[in-house]
């Protein structure tokens, strides 16, 4: 583990919770807009698009930080021919220009709405396009740890349960902002609010749930795999067992138990101070669950190499 | 001009005395760290206590032979194709050769290629691999390391003539399989050589390579 891969986990995290994030927040919005009005769909999203494509912006940074000549970054995208790593930066450039110019037009109601709405949609086409090119980056013949199929279904996992729980987080601190406007809240918005908690924590368990099996029958297939495969797998198992046992737990307490009594508390308005600490922990600990689990991938791949 | 460039390696011949890997070294003036050209020791077996007189042990197939190796200048080099900035390309003459001004030491191909040729300068900033002495080449003239091989164990020439002079094994351990990359590497085995991937033996003392 050096100071480069850290700089990986860095950027990789960010970028897909980033997706993440916009793509819940898209789905969120075209529910809800169609529920009730497109008015109250944008007070839900607009103020966290900002904080979207400035996290994504802070992982587009964090990656210079791993090249031996970070000035020389803009030639990262001359191969797109046959290099997944071009395709990454460049799929992760247009999707923050595409962000950045959203959540400016959002922002402030510039351009007709349909014209808003197309580039929603390509930005989260190419955010989807983002996470593929970063797992494909990996799907090397001579790193068995990385090539096969748990690598983009697990960045596609960590993309939406990330993703899923920020915008948690983003919306209950849309609620206390309105609960300090009108205390009462007896306004539709935080109806809504909290009801779409309660499909985040839905989304949450699931996804949990898709991580749950996918680990086990990644660590098999290492273990009944070449040398090398097994390797990765003795690696996981030993010195860096401790940081996958605390990886699993804390994804485990905050994307299931906390997403179950998020789910339950949601609902209840005398609950709602009880529904923000769950929220706001939920995405902490899975977060920090996500970054263990990224330096683990970075950290037990054992190359076919001399 | 030469379609492909290759290494033609004798690893019955070689000793391990590493001249071909301190000549690179020495020619292109490299950094501790990196070495282009690396002599590796293979070797496996094991001794058995004799069924009658179990205080006198028999050896049991011990075999150790070296391998030396460099960047493979490989037919389908996986260095080229993942390379972000095009830095790395495939000459004419099948040379594989890193462009230092393009680089931007990304260490991808480090990842991607089974040989460990492409290695980073941390002082540069870029990565660096065998050229084939691109420039002793120009002037009509060996590869150091070829030069440097007490043992003649080391040749370089057109691919094709030296298949046709040595036959066409191209990977033994501990060299990875050849499928990955298809090497431009002709090899004649020494007696012990064992295939990539058929291994039972390992590299011995890999922090002497």
């Amino acid at each position: 583990m050096d100071m480069r891969e850290f700089v990986l986990v860095t950027f990789t995290i960010l970028a897909q919770m980033s997706v993440g994030a916009f793509l819940v927040m898209g789905v969120v919005k075209i529910i809800v807009g169609r529920k009730a009005g497109v008015e109250e769909a944008d007070r839900m999203g607009d103020r966290s698009l900002i904080a979207i494509v400035v996290v994504l912006g802070l992982g587009l940074l964090a990656s210079l930080f791993h090249l031996g000549s970070p000035l020389a970054a803009p030639r990262a995208i001359n191969n797109i021919g046959t290099s997944w790593l071009s395709r990454e930066i460049l799929s992760g450039s247009i999707f923050f220009v595409l962000g950045a110019l959203y959540a400016i037009l959002q922002w402030f109601k510039w351009g007709p709405a349909v014209l808003r709405n197309v580039i929603a949609w390509l930005a989260a086409l190419v955010g989807i396009v983002l996470v593929y090119s970063m797992s494909m980056v990996y799907m090397l013949p001579t790193q068995p740890a990385w090539n096969n199929l748990a690598t983009p279904v697990s960045f596609y996992t960590t993309t939406l349960l990330l993703g899923a729980l920020a915008m948690g987080a983003a919306f209950v601190a849309n609620y206390a902002y309105i609960k300090r406007k009108t205390p009462d809240c007896a306004d539709l918005q935080c109806t809504l609010l909290r009801s779409t908690l309660r499909w985040i924590a839905v989304a949450s368990v699931i996804l949990l749930g898709v991580e749950f099996v996918v680990t086990p029958v990644y660590l098999v297939s290492l273990a009944t795999g070449v040398p090398q495969a097994v390797a990765s797998a003795k690696l996981i198992a030993g010195p860096l067992g401790p940081i996958f046992l605390i990886r699993m737990i804390l994804a485990f307490i905050g994307a299931g138990v906390f997403g179950f009594f998020l789910y339950q508390n949601a609902q209840n308005v005398e609950r709602e101070k009880l529904m923000g600490y769950l929220a706001y922990s939920a995405f902490v600990l899975v977060l920090i669950a996500e970054v263990l689990g990224r330096l683990i991938f970075y950290s037990s791949h054992v190359g076919i190499t001399l | 001009m030469a379609k492909q460039l290759a290494f033609y390696f004798d690893a019955s011949a070689c000793t391990n005395c590493k001249a071909c890997a301190v000549a690179c070294k020495d020619r292109s003036s490299l950094p501790v760290g990196i070495n282009w050209r690396r002599v590796y020791d293979y070797g496996g077996g094991g001794w058995n206590p004799d069924a009658t007189h179990p205080d006198i042990m028999i050896p049991n197939n011990v075999f150790v032979y070296s391998t030396s190796a460099s960047c493979m200048h490989c037919e389908n080099p996986a260095c080229v194709a993942v390379c972000p900035a095009k830095a790395i390309t495939k000459r004419e003459d099948g040379v594989v050769l890193i462009d230092a001004s393009v680089c931007i030491g990304c260490r991808y191909c480090e990842w991607a290629c089974p040989y460990g040729a492409p290695q980073f300068n941390s002082t540069l900033g870029v990565m660096t691999k065998c050229d084939f002495c691109q420039d002793l080449l120009a002037q009509g003239l060996n590869p150091a390391c070829v030069d440097a091989c007490p043992m003649r164990a080391l040749g370089y020439g057109e691919l094709d003539t030296l298949k046709q002079a040595h036959g066409t094994i191209n990977a033994i351990e501990p060299l990875p399989s050849a499928d990955i990359t298809h090497p431009s590497i002709v090899i004649t085995p020494h007696k012990h050589s064992q295939p990539s991937g058929m291994g039972t033996g390992h590299i011995i003392k890999l922090e002497e390579v």
